[in-house]
């Protein structure tokens, strides 16, 4: 057998053990409800727009736009990439399996990689769908033509909410990696760091993962408004780029801590 | 002796807490017990020659390799840990297999050695049975399971006898001398004498992080033997059992404990005690419910040694 089918089954195996471990531990209740807080939401201003509970000057692919802006990148992104990405080692430090893990012939960063993939691919199971529905929900019923107009930016929402779990969670995994208190550091860093720097002038801002998803965002809302206010954008090659290669570094960052750390599992 | 694990000087230290002080030995093939009382530095100890923890100071090597980070490395050893943690939705084959397939096995092979491993462990009737629906004997035997499951040369058991059954404690027992007399290096810890004393005459003793003795137990039981031995009892009689076994000669103090359900018996030849408790038992129609050996007895050699 390849040693690149060796590899990939034991990414395989450690990916799906810590989906598993993701998917049954206490956050992902929590985690699902949020996602479904954003398909919520969509239903509410469909209705509110199609029975004209109030008046509104908005439009459904406007309500779309603002859901995608705020909610779902700034809010639902960060929050999934922050709970299970800080929670890749600590979850097994913290529940003492860690030791069947570091045991197996395999080089720590490569299983640091592997909960990583999985966590990419549980984030993106989650928040996918609600990104889908909540088009469906605003934009069938009315016009078809908008509808399919549209798709192309629903496609590109998409792969910047890739961009942005790619970034946060590896963002995420390293501090989880790296910190006892990791989750506290996360919060500090998404919703204090990010919540006041991209809105400061200067180039502080080109120090968060935001700007550079602020900067490619189809949609205008009022938040990415202020900011582009404020300063430029960066374009949208330089934006990818240095989403992609902050993941990596991230990453790399994250598979060096856990290959010298040691992690004490308490008796 | 052909050394597969040599450590000189190895030290381990948390902070300012010195948890594996300079400690130098060989161990070979066969059985090795670590004999110490809770807090020794057993497990650190496993966890440095395991490759868990980084050495302080000094140097492990497993096979004249050191072990800190060398991943083909964990391809020849098998880890027993101490703590009850598992993936509890898990099955028990579940849990083994997918451990295996870690180690490079397939899908077929994975599970075929699955198979046998949860035989050979006494849980092939509770393989599709979720960990968290385990007892604590079977959790033992299913983390025993995953150590030996990829055919090992060299065992490292954390305290694997703990929360056994009877039963399951003698088949455990009959294991790991199997084990041994099969050439591969097996370490296994407890703070309990007779339990390491049924498994091998070998020994490494080690007290507040340092070697006490290294050798053969026997050197030991004549130090024990000097220390009357305490014997906690609780059955359902425990002042008629009291009333039977202190007029044997051997036993110098029979304590009740508060809740008047069992007693701690201090005996001075504690083979002789364990001999005939099962017969006096039965003939008595007692029923027992719990035997420990506190390791008072144990420090008080310790104590012996340090001094």
């Amino acid at each position: 057998m390849s040693s690149l089918a060796k590899m990939w089954r034991e990414f395989r195996t450690i990916a799906f053990l810590t989906i598993d471990t993701l998917f049954w531990s206490k956050k992902t209740i929590f985690v699902a409800l949020i996602s479904l807080f954003i398909v919520a939401l969509a239903i509410l201003a469909r209705l509110i727009l199609t029975y004209n509970w109030i008046r509104s000057p908005f439009t459904p692919p406007q309500v779309f736009a603002t859901l995608m802006s705020t909610a779902v990148v700034h809010f639902l992104v960060v929050f999934i990439t922050l709970f299970y990405g800080t929670a890749l080692i600590s979850e097994e430090v913290e529940g003492k399996t860690l030791t069947y893990l570091f045991l197996r012939p395999i080089p720590k960063p490569v299983i640091m990689l592997g909960k990583y993939l999985a966590l990419v691919w549980i984030t993106l199971l989650l928040v996918v769908p609600s990104i889908v529905f909540s088009y469906l929900i605003l934009y069938l019923g009315s016009d078809l033509g908008l509808f399919f107009e549209d798709m192309g930016a629903l496609a590109q929402d998409l792969g910047i909410v890739v961009l942005a779990i790619l970034a946060y969670g590896a963002l995420f995994a390293l501090i989880g990696a790296w910190l006892r208190h990791s989750v506290l550091a996360g919060l500090l860093y998404a919703f204090g760091w990010e919540g006041i720097i991209p809105y400061l002038p200067g180039y502080l801002r080109k120090l968060t993962i935001t700007h550079y998803i602020q900067s490619i965002l189809p949609h205008d809302d009022t938040a990415v408004a202020i900011a582009m206010l404020i300063g430029e954008r960066s374009g949208p090659l330089e934006s990818v780029l240095t989403l992609v290669l902050l993941a990596v570094l991230f990453l790399s960052t994250a598979s060096l801590i856990v290959r010298e750390k040691e992690y004490l599992i308490e008796q | 002796m052909t050394e597969i694990l040599e450590a000189s000087g190895l030290s381990k230290w948390y902070g300012q807490v010195i948890a594996v002080n300079k400690v130098s030995f060989r161990i070979g093939p066969g059985v090795t017990g670590l004999l110490g009382p809770n807090g020794a530095g057993k497990s650190t100890l496993m966890k440095l020659v395991t490759g868990q923890l980084r050495p302080s100071q000094g140097q492990v090597a497993l096979f004249g390799q050191r072990i800190w980070n060398n991943y083909p490395l964990f391809r020849r050893i098998g880890f027993c840990p101490e703590q009850d943690s598992f993936y509890e939705w898990m099955t028990g084959a579940e849990f083994v297999a997918a451990l295996l397939r870690l180690h490079g096995f397939g899908e077929a092979e994975a599970e075929s050695r699955t198979t046998s491993v949860l035989e050979l462990v006494g849980l092939a009737d509770a393989r599709d049975k979720k960990l968290g629906a385990y007892s604590k004997g079977m959790r033992q035997r299913i983390k025993l399971a995953q150590a030996v499951a990829h055919d090992p040369e060299v065992l490292v058991l954390d305290e694997p006898l703990a929360g056994m059954d009877p039963v399951a404690r003698r088949e455990t027992i009959r294991l790991v001398r199997g084990w041994g007399k099969a050439g591969r290096c097996v370490i296994v810890s407890s703070h309990i004498l007779h339990e390491i004393e049924a498994m091998t005459s070998t020994i490494l003793l080690i007290h507040n992080g340092q070697v006490l003795a290294d050798g053969d137990v026997h050197q030991i039981r004549d130090l024990i033997d000097q220390h009357p031995h305490h014997i906690f009892i609780r059955c359902s009689e425990p002042r008629r059992l009291a009333e039977i076994l202190f007029r044997f000669e051997d036993v110098l103090s029979v304590r009740f404990e508060p809740d008047g359900r069992a007693v701690t018996f201090e005996s001075e030849k504690p083979d002789e005690f364990y001999q005939r408790l099962p017969d006096l038992l039965l003939r008595h129609q007692i029923e027992l419910e719990e035997i420990t050996s506190p390791d008072d007895n144990l420090q008080a050699v310790f104590h012996y040694l340090v001094k």
